[in-house]
C-alpha cells in the first residue's frame, strides 16, 4: 500500500484534460464544425465584421454568465434576478449620468447599489433560504424600484458623455466591451484557480457539510458570490446604458437577444457551458465558451434569415444536449458513491 | 417437538469476505430468541437470509419441516416470516390505519377510512396501542410508537416468525419496555420472534435461548438462564485478538490537561458531563450506538448546536459555536459520516488534504500550488496514500483509504486535539490497523486524541482511557488496568443492574 514517493506534478497539457473533461472538447468540435457550415452557407459569417459582431454579442451575456458561475459553482444554484438587478443598475447609472455626476461618479454609486442588492440576497441565502425562492422575491423587489425611480420611463443623456469609450469606443479595432469581457473572464479564471477564495468555492459546491466542517461557511460564501454576480450585471447594464445613452427598466426584458428574456439567457449560458447544477464542479472559462458558442449559433442563424423563434429553439436544444452530455460523461468518470 | 425454523450449516460470502461460514440457527414455536454477536458476527446476513432478502446462501432451510429456499423477501412473507427493519418504512403522512394496511393484503377494493380504522383496531391492540385511534396521522406518533406500529403492520400479515432487528437501538426507556411487553405478549399468543439486539438487559430480560454468533460461526443455542452477562460477552469475543492494536503503555496519571470539559451538555444527554484530556493520550469514549458519546466529540467541535458547556483550552475559556471557531483554536474533529461531512467526494484528493488549510498555503489569498503540493504529499504519505493518486476523485477510493484521507486532511492544521469518531466504520482490516497505527503515532508527538466507537474491541484495546456512556448518561471511567471487554461492556450496557444479575458470577 506504502508507495515510494513520486512528486506527480502534470503538466499544463494533462491539467486541461483533467480539468475540460470530454465534454469541452465535444463544444469545441461542434464550436468549429458550426463554424465550418456557417463559412460554407452563410457568405457574410467568415468576414471580420462578422466575428467582431459574435463576441461583442457574447460579451454582454458573458459577463454576467460569469458572475452568476460563482454562484452556480458554489452550489447556491442561480440568481433569478440578473436582469432585475441590472435594469435597477441600468437606471440608477442613467439617472446619475443625467444629473451630471460623471461616469466615475456615477460607476461608483451603480456599483455600490449592485453590492448592496447582492449582499442582501446573499445574506437571505446564506442565513437558509432557498436562492430560487429568496431571488425570485428580491427581482420583483429591484424591478419594482427602478420602474418606481424611473416612472417606468427612458431615461437618457446626451452626447458627448464620460462613457462613450465603454459604450462605443474600441481599441486595436476591438470594441472596448469586447476587451472588458475577455479581461474579465481571464480574471474570474485565475480567481477560481489560483487564489484560497476560489478553491472555497470550489469545496462548498462539492459538499456544503464537509465544507462547514473544515471551516468554510457557506454564510460568507453565498454574501461573496451573490455580490459577484450582482456587480457583474451592473456592469453590463452600465455599458449597454453607455452604448445606447439611455436607460428604461424594460431593456433586459424583453427585444434582448434571442428569447427576449436576459435572465434565461445566462442560465442557459451557464448550463450550456457543462458547469454543475449542484456545484463543486465546472470553471467560469466554461460559461465564456459557452457565451461564445451560443452567439455564434444565434448568428448564424441570423444570417440565415432566421426569426426569434427558431433561435429560441436552438437555445434550448443547446442547454438538452449540453446536460445530456455532462450527465454521460461524469457517469463515466465518478466511482458509485 | 419439532423447531418452527430451521437453519443447517449456512455459509454466505460475499466477495473475498465469508460473512458466514457454516452457521445454524433454530427456533421453536412460541419461543423468542436473543441474536448476538459483535458488528459484523454475521446477524444481519442471519437475518437476510431467513427474511429472503438474501438468496445467494449455501445450506439447509427448513420451515416447519420442509426444505425452502426463498428467492424474493415476498415469497418468505407469504409462508409467515415477517422482518421488521431498525429503519422505519412508514409514510409519516398517511394515517396509522392506512400504514398497517399499506401493503393491501385483504383489503376490499373500496374501503373507506372508517372500515379501514375499524379492521386496525385488532392488530393496535395485540402491540399495546389500544388506546389510539387508528385515524390519526403516524407523526403525531412516538418513534417508540411508530415502532410498534410497523409490527403491528406485520402482524396483519399473520406472521408465524417474527424478526426484530434492533428495535430499542433509537428508543427511550419508557417505549422500550412497550417492545418488550409486546414481545411477551406475542410469545405467549404462540408466536416465534427472533429479537436482535445490543443490549444484554433486554436480551437476558425476554429471551428463552441466546444464539451467539462469532466470526460467521454460531455457538450452540444455551437457556438465557445458564448465561450471565460476562460469560455472554466471553462468547461473543472469544477469538484472539492479533497485534492490531499499537502497544499500549500505563502512563502515569497526573500531569497538566491539554482541554477541561466543564459541565457540557449536549443535545440528548440526560446531564452535564465533565471530563480532562491529557497530552499524549489516546482517549476512548465507549458506549452504544446511540448513547450518545459521538454528540460529546460534535459539541467539543462545534459542529451541532449545544445547550451549555465551557471548555478550557490553552488558557481560554470558550465552547465554539461553528468548526471554524474549533479548527482555528487547534481542534479536529471527523465525524462517523464520512461522506456526508468528512470528504468532498468529487474533488481531487490533493483538494481534500488541503481544504482545513487553505490559509496556511497561501498568501494574501494566492495559493502556492507548490506549497500546497508538498503539504499534502507529506500527509498523504505519513497515511499512507499513494501520493500518486493525489490527482484522482477521492470518491474512487475504498472505503479505507477514504477514511484515511479523511483523517489526513487534519494533520495540516497541526492539531492539538483530534476528536474522532468511529475511526474504521467500514474500512478494512488492513487500513484499520495503520489508522489505529497512525492514531498512536500521533498521540505520541504529544497531541490528544479522543476517540468514540461502537466497536468493542477497538475501544477496549485502542484507548489508553476509557470514559464510559449509557444512554446519555456518563457511566465512569475505566483505566488501562482494569480495561476489559467485559468490564466496558456492562458499563456501556447494563451499568444500574437492571438485569438483577450478579456480576461476577460465574458459569
Amino acid at each position: 500500500m506504502t508507495s515510494a514517493t513520486t512528486t506527480n506534478n502534470p503538466n499544463f497539457v494533462q491539467r486541461l484534460a483533467r480539468d475540460h473533461s470530454p465534454l469541452v472538447i465535444a463544444l469545441v468540435l461542434i464550436f468549429m464544425a458550426v463554424c465550418i457550415i456557417g463559412a460554407a452557407t452563410a457568405p457574410n459569417f467568415l468576414t471580420l465584421f462578422n466575428f467582431k459582431t459574435i463576441i461583442r454579442d457574447a460579451a454582454i451575456v458573458g459577463i454576467m454568465a460569469i458572475g452568476l458561475t460563482f454562484v452556480t459553482l458554489s452550489g447556491n444554484f442561480f440568481l433569478l434576478s440578473m436582469k432585475e438587478t441590472a435594469a435597477l443598475a441600468i437606471i440608477a447609472f442613467a439617472t446619475c449620468m443625467a444629473a451630471g455626476l460623471g461616469f466615475p461618479m456615477s460607476f461608483l454609486i451603480t456599483m455600490a447599489i449592485a453590492t448592496v442588492a447582492g449582499a442582501v440576497q446573499g445574506l437571505l441565502i446564506g442565513l437558509g433560504g432557498n436562492p430560487i425562492v429568496v431571488t425570485l422575491g428580491a427581482a420583483g423587489l429591484f424591478f419594482g424600484i427602478g420602474s418606481w425611480w424611473s416612472d417606468n420611463l427612458v431615461v437618457s443623456f446626451r452626447r458627448p458623455h464620460g462613457a462613450e469609450w465603454l459604450g462605443t469606443g474600441s481599441t486595436f479595432g476591438l470594441p472596448n466591451i469586447t476587451i472588458a469581457f475577455v479581461i474579465i473572464a481571464i480574471v474570474a479564471e485565475l480567481v477560481l484557480r489560483k487564489t484560497s477564495f476560489g478553491r472555497q468555492v470550489y469545496l462548498i459546491g462539492a459538499n456544503r457539510a464537509a465544507g462547514r466542517a473544515t471551516g468554510h461557511e457557506n454564510f460568507a460564501m453565498a454574501i461573496k458570490v451573490c455580490i459577484i454576480a450582482s456587480v457583474c450585471s451592473a456592469f453590463v447594464a452600465v455599458a449597454f446604458s453607455a452604448q445606447v445613452s439611455s436607460a428604461h427598466v424594460n431593456y433586459f426584458s424583453s427585444e434582448f437577444g434571442s428569447s427576449g428574456d436576459m435572465t434565461i439567457m445566462v442560465i442557459a449560458t451557464v448550463m450550456v457551458g457543462g458547469n454543475s447544477i449542484m456545484g463543486g464542479y465546472g470553471s467560469t472559462l466554461r460559461s465564456s465558451l459557452g457565451a461564445v458558442f451560443i452567439s455564434t449559433v444565434d448568428n448564424m442563424m441570423v444570417l440565415h434569415g432566421f426569426n426569434s423563434g427558431p433561435r429560441v429553439l436552438a437555445v434550448g436544444l443547446m442547454i438538452v444536449f449540453s446536460i445530456m452530455v455532462f450527465a454521460l460523461v461524469r457517469r463515466g468518470s465518478r466511482a458509485e458513491e | 417437538m419439532q423447531p418452527l425454523l430451521k437453519l443447517t450449516n449456512i455459509k454466505r460470502s460475499y466477495g473475498a469476505i465469508q460473512a458466514l461460514k457454516g452457521a445454524n440457527f433454530e427456533i421453536m414455536p412460541g419461543e423468542v430468541i436473543g441474536l448476538v454477536g459483535e458488528n459484523g458476527a454475521g446477524k444481519s446476513t442471519m437475518v437476510k437470509i431467513i427474511s429472503g432478502f438474501d438468496s445467494g446462501f449455501t445450506g439447509e432451510y427448513e420451515l416447519n419441516g420442509e426444505a425452502l429456499h426463498f428467492s424474493s423477501p415476498i415469497q418468505a412473507e407469504r409462508a409467515g416470516i415477517a422482518v421488521a427493519q431498525q429503519e422505519l418504512s412508514l409514510i409519516k403522512t398517511m394515517s396509522v390505519a392506512e400504514n398497517i394496511f399499506l401493503a393491501g393484503d385483504k383489503v376490499p377494493t373500496f374501503a373507506t377510512k372508517r372500515s379501514l380504522s375499524k379492521m386496525a383496531k385488532p392488530f393496535l391492540e395485540e402491540v399495546g396501542l389500544g388506546h389510539i385511534d387508528p385515524s390519526i396521522s403516524t407523526d403525531r406518533l412516538s418513534v417508540g410508537e411508530q415502532h410498534l406500529i410497523e409490527v403491528a403492520r406485520l402482524l396483519a400479515h399473520d406472521p408465524q416468525l417474527l424478526i426484530l432487528d434492533e428495535p430499542t437501538a433509537a428508543l427511550g426507556e419508557s417505549d422500550s419496555i412497550r417492545i418488550l411487553d409486546m414481545v411477551n405478549r406475542l410469545a405467549k399468543r404462540g408466536k416465534s420472534i427472533v429479537y436482535v439486539s445490543h443490549r444484554m438487559d433486554e436480551i437476558f430480560k425476554i429471551s428463552n435461548r441466546i444464539i451467539v454468533l462469532r466470526d460467521g460461526e454460531s455457538q450452540e443455542p444455551r437457556q438465557a438462564a445458564d448465561l450471565d452477562v460476562n460469560s455472554l460477552v466471553e462468547l461473543m469475543l472469544g477469538r484472539e485478538l492479533n497485534n492490531m492494536f499499537p502497544a499500549r503503555v500505563a502512563k502515569q496519571p497526573g500531569g497538566v490537561p491539554m482541554m477541561k470539559v466543564q459541565d457540557l451538555w449536549p443535545d440528548r444527554f440526560l446531564e452535564r458531563i465533565s471530563f480532562d484530556i491529557y497530552p499524549g493520550e489516546i482517549l476512548g469514549l465507549a458506549g452504544q450506538l446511540g448513547s450518545g458519546t459521538g454528540d460529546i466529540l460534535a459539541a467539543i467541535a462545534g459542529a451541532t448546536q449545544t445547550r451549555d458547556g465551557n471548555l478550557v483550552f490553552k488558557g481560554r475559556n470558550f465552547l465554539p459555536k461553528t468548526p471554524k471557531e474549533a479548527i482555528d483554536a487547534g481542534i479536529a474533529y471527523c465525524s462517523d459520516d464520512r461522506k456526508h461531512d468528512g470528504l468532498f467526494l468529487g474533488r481531487p484528493i490533493s483538494d481534500n488534504l488541503s481544504s482545513a488549510a487553505l490559509k496556511r498555503i497561501s498568501t494574501w489569498g494566492v495559493r502556492s500550488d507548490r506549497s500546497e503540493l508538498e503539504m499534502v504529499t507529506e500527509n498523504a504519505v505519513k497515511f499512507t496514500v499513494d501520493p500518486a493518486r493525489l490527482p484522482q476523485e477521492a470518491g474512487v477510493l475504498s472505503g479505507g483509504n477514504q477514511q484515511k484521507v479523511a483523517l489526513a486532511k487534519w494533520l495540516a492544521i497541526n492539531p492539538d486535539i483530534i476528536l474522532v469518531n468511529e475511526p474504521t466504520r467500514g474500512v478494512d482490516v488492513g487500513a484499520r490497523a495503520e489508522i489505529y497505527q497512525k492514531l498512536r503515532e500521533l498521540a505520541d508527538e504529544g497531541a490528544a486524541i479522543v476517540v468514540a466507537s461502537t466497536d468493542i474491541q477497538e475501544i477496549t484495546n485502542l484507548p489508553d482511557r476509557v470514559i464510559t456512556i449509557y444512554r446519555g448518561i456518563q457511566v465512569g471511567e475505566i483505566a488501562l488496568e482494569d480495561m476489559t471487554a467485559a468490564a466496558i461492556l456492562k458499563e456501556i450496557t447494563d451499568p444500574f443492574d437492571e438485569t438483577g444479575l450478579q456480576e461476577g458470577q460465574t458459569v
